[in-house]
């Protein structure tokens, strides 16, 4: 299957690149098996995530995963980006072939390490 | 957009004078090479002198030369083929660990079926050594087969040594051993002469030196018993069966014909566009490592490895650029598979996943260059803006990664 047009387009333009150097919480997740990676950083206000950074590792898919869903998260509440799913991040990039379905499951795993940790810290 | 095509040894672009000799044999010249009427011997000569080209340019009789339909099925039938002929005289083979896909997975297949393998290492400049072959060779070993040179890394193998041995060991009393190399890389990049080299089979590809894909040859020295793979017709002197590809078979003659000729322009030219690129490279972007031996190596081929990052996002960056490479790796259902070449060298799995085979071909340009680097240069500062390696080599400023 061909890469799509908006999946070139994350992997050229990755939407929210980078880290927060003031994130409230950072979670990065490792595929044990491929070795990619995907980090997420959140500032969080009022039960809104303010801005979300990503930095990825890997084959393409998680590189457009990663930017996929950190411009999905950004400016939405905790409870919306809680309910995000492996579909609609795969749809996001314009759909990915059954082999690379894992990196958008990668992206879901890290999106909610990173809002356990913040509910865990609030918590605390 | 300028497309620039760095993938040669993938595929090579039709040479116009290779589609012209090859048009009337998909028009009105359509004869079956087997057909007694002239049609068919109208066929069966250009069959004939296309195989006159290909055995002059490995040095070969003509009709030690079978056509195939590539160079996969070259080395299935040679692999299989002396395999199957020799079962009674031993089950040891011998391969390099940097083989093509088509010998290896031939070679696995023969180890589930009881043959047992030796896979020479090369070490970390991508050479197999001629103590590891001699230290391998058994009683029961009937086949060695080691590449002539690299897909991959583009290391030239030491064929003409290897060959010394095995002549060596048959004088010893070893006779049922045999020597297979597959050339398909090497083939128009540097001059065969299989009575030099002293194999007893090469293989061929067409569409890696300027002809259409769908015709290999595999040489077969005269008195080499081996087991067709493809029975049911008297066609390649009863070595493989099948109608044979006569508008492709007259393309490779005529595409052998012309890297014979040219062959030492083509590797001036792509040696001088390879030797440009690397020394650019080399000045532009930090955190690199090549790959395989700079010396003993293939005019047209670099290999170069980029820290932090994964050669399929760089494949895709330089293929929305207008360039067009190759990796060696691959991840599918979320398992990793990083070049066995890269990893056979000893690198990382870091360093396997970033490896990128730049290939040259005798129409590129030095604008080509230019333009290739510049998008390259482009291609690794973005994706090591957003890896997650970069940031922390950068963090604990061990390394040299620019800044992103």
């Amino acid at each position: 299957m061909p890469y799509s047009d908006i999946f070139k387009d994350h992997i050229a333009h990755p939407r929210n690149a980078g880290e927060l150097a003031d994130a409230d919480v950072i979670a990065e997740e490792t595929n044990p098996v491929c070795g990619d990676r995907l980090r997420i950083s959140l500032r969080i206000r009022d039960g809104h995530i303010e801005e979300a950074r990503f930095l990825a590792y890997g084959c393409p898919p998680t590189l457009a995963c990663g930017s996929a869903i950190a411009e999905m998260i950004h400016r939405v509440t905790i409870d919306d980006a809680a309910r995000l799913t492996k579909n609609q991040i795969a749809e996001a990039v314009g759909g990915l072939p059954s082999r690379k379905q894992h990196a958008a499951s990668l992206a879901i795993e890290t999106l909610q390490a990173a809002l356990a940790r913040h509910a865990g810290e609030d918590r605390d | 957009m300028r497309k620039v095509y760095l993938d040669h040894s993938a595929t090579t672009p039709i040479d116009a004078r290779v589609l012209e000799a090859m048009l009337p044999f998909l028009a009105e010249k359509f004869g079956n090479a087997s057909s007694v009427h002239m049609f068919g011997q109208e066929a069966r000569a250009a069959v004939d002198k296309a195989r006159r080209q290909v055995a002059s340019l490995i040095e070969a009789r003509a009709n030690e030369v079978v056509f195939t339909s590539g160079g996969t099925e070259a080395n299935n039938l040679a692999l299989r083929g002396i395999c199957e002929a020799a079962i009674t005289q031993g089950r040891h083979i011998i391969i390099s660990a940097i083989e093509h896909p088509s010998v290896r997975g031939v070679v696995d297949e023969l180890e589930k079926d009881g043959w047992e393998v030796t896979r020479l290492p090369v070490y970390d400049d991508g050479i197999v050594r001629i103590e590891d072959v001699r230290a391998a060779i058994r009683p029961d070993t009937i086949l060695i087969s080691v590449m002539m040179a690299n897909n991959e890394i583009g290391t030239i193998q030491p064929i003409a040594e290897i060959g010394a041995l095995v002549r060596k060991e048959r004088e010893r009393g070893h006779r049922h051993l045999w020597f297979h190399s597959d050339a398909v890389q090497a083939a128009g990049r540097v001059p065969i002469d299989v009575q030099t080299i002293g194999c007893d089979l090469l293989s061929l590809s067409a569409h890696k030196i300027y002809a259409p894909k769908g015709a290999g040859a595999l040489f077969i020295r005269r008195g080499v018993r081996l087991t067709p793979q493809q029975v049911g017709g008297h066609q390649e002197r009863e070595r493989r069966a099948g109608t044979e590809s006569v508008a492709n078979i007259v393309a490779f003659g005529a595409a052998a014909d012309l890297a014979q000729k040219e062959l030492d322009e083509r590797n001036e030219q792509t040696r001088y566009l390879r030797d440009r690129f690397e020394a650019e490279v080399e000045s532009q972007i930090n955190d690199i490592v090549r790959n395989g031996d700079r010396e003993q190596r293939l005019s047209h081929v670099s290999n170069i490895s980029f820290r932090f990052i994964e050669g399929e996002g760089l494949l895709i960056h330089l293929d929305m650029q207008g360039v067009a490479v190759s990796t060696g790796s691959a991840c599918s259902s979320g398992t990793l598979e990083p070049s066995p070449v890269i990893r056979a060298l000893g690198r990382n799995e870091e360093l396997a996943r970033g490896a990128i085979r730049f290939s040259f071909g005798k129409d590129n340009t030095n604008e080509d260059v230019d333009y290739a680097v510049a998008a390259l240069s482009r291609a690794v500062e973005s994706l090591r803006a957003i890896s997650p390696l970069a940031r922390e080599l950068i963090s604990t400023g061990t390394q040299s990664v620019p800044s992103v």
